[in-house]
């Protein structure tokens, strides 16, 4: 996936992001249930792909004393993340003013590939249905890690394999091309986990089914969500008219009770940051993971 | 900018410390010779974006 490709969908969803995005809010209240089990008193929590900044209402609730910075690669994003962030109270302006200090939360445009964040500053690391989107996955999961604090909790949920398997299937032997793109199987991401530097990985899966009344609603649906990319680099919009009508064909078999199913695959994950000094021999680390790879490709 | 957030941010690339430009509205990595923009108050921390300081431009 092209990451400018990508940024610029989402630059372009900005606005109508909300309204089509149940799922995002749905999986990140059922993340948030996840929480609850975790002993940790976070002073700064980074939300990794915040989008709108949705989910940070109910961090802000769940840690009312912890700073919160959203990070998104859409500024559009951000803009809309900044108005969601905690008000500062009548106190926090007054200190602001008298001592020259900030209130902490935050917004900034950043690649979860390249973070600009201080190493070691991070208690909490958040991220719901973002890591789908990055090229790399274990690169940025040691980019988490690096501005974790030891002891730093990371919890993330991101799309499965079988997301949009009905259209996946609508689409084969359409014109010889993959259409949707391939999403990581949650034991894949548990093992980039452990090879870059976390511990205790705990990893589940859920399938959420939406219905849609034709494909039309569901295509339109990925596209406000800035997911249209899903789609890979052969957009419907390049199909030909003949194309288009049998994948709808294609589709229509699969109606059930007058609706037309989409399943999303919800991996959840979250993992730990240990005492960093193991880490301190880079090389060791590098072969290990080359081993476990070659290890992997033969069983 | 807030402040308690500058204290965060470093650059994104060599993870170094950033200087603020308050009147240009950016963000300084002396190492890499790079300077990220700040816009509408929200720091833009992607390579991409950021200008390439001129050879002759003190820092």
């Amino acid at each position: 996936m092209n990451k400018m490709a990508i940024r610029q969908a989402f630059e372009r969803a900005a606005p109508a992001y909300d309204a089509a995005a149940f799922l995002q809010q749905e999986v990140a209240r059922r993340l948030d249930e996840r929480l609850e089990l975790m002993k940790i008193q976070p002073s700064l929590v980074v939300d990794a792909g915040c989008g709108t900044g949705y989910a940070l209402p109910g961090l802000h609730r769940r840690y009312p004393d912890a700073r919160l910075l959203g990070l998104d690669l859409a500024h559009a994003m951000t803009r809309l993340a900044r108005d969601r962030l905690p008000k500062p109270t009548a106190l926090a302006r007054m200190t602001r003013r008298l001592t020259g200090g900030g209130v902490g939360h935050g917004v900034v445009c950043a690649d979860l590939e390249r973070l600009p964040i201080t190493q070691d500053s991070t208690d909490l690391v958040w991220s719901s249905l973002t890591l789908q989107w990055v090229a790399d996955l274990e690169a940025t999961f040691r980019q988490v890690r690096g501005m974790l604090r030891p002891g730093g909790l990371f919890i993330f949920s991101t799309f499965g394999p079988d997301t949009l398997k009905e259209l996946r299937t609508a689409f084969q032997g359409l014109d010889g091309h993959d259409h949707v793109n391939r999403f990581a199987d949650m034991h894949d991401i548990g093992d980039q986990l452990v090879y870059a530097g976390f511990q205790h990985p705990v990893m589940e899966m859920e399938c959420l089914t939406l219905t849609y009344a034709h494909l039309k609603d569901l295509l339109h649906e990925l596209k406000a969500i800035g997911a249209h990319t899903v789609l890979g680099p052969r957009r419907t919009g390049l199909m030909g008219r003949e194309a288009w009508a049998r994948l709808e064909r294609n589709y229509e078999a699969l109606r059930h009770e007058g609706r037309l199913p989409a399943t999303y695959e919800i991996v959840y994950g979250h993992a730990w940051v240990g005492p960093k000094d193991r880490m301190a021999d880079g090389r060791k680390v590098i072969q290990l993971k080359m081993e476990r790879r070659k290890a992997g490709l033969e069983s | 900018m807030d402040s308690k957030l500058l204290e965060i941010l470093v650059c994104p690339l060599c993870k170094g410390p950033l200087l603020y430009r308050k009147e240009a509205q950016e963000l300084i990595c002396k190492a890499d010779r790079l300077a990220y923009p700040i816009r509408d108050g929200i720091p833009v921390m992607l390579e991409e974006e950021a200008r390439p300081l001129e050879a002759e431009e003190e820092v």
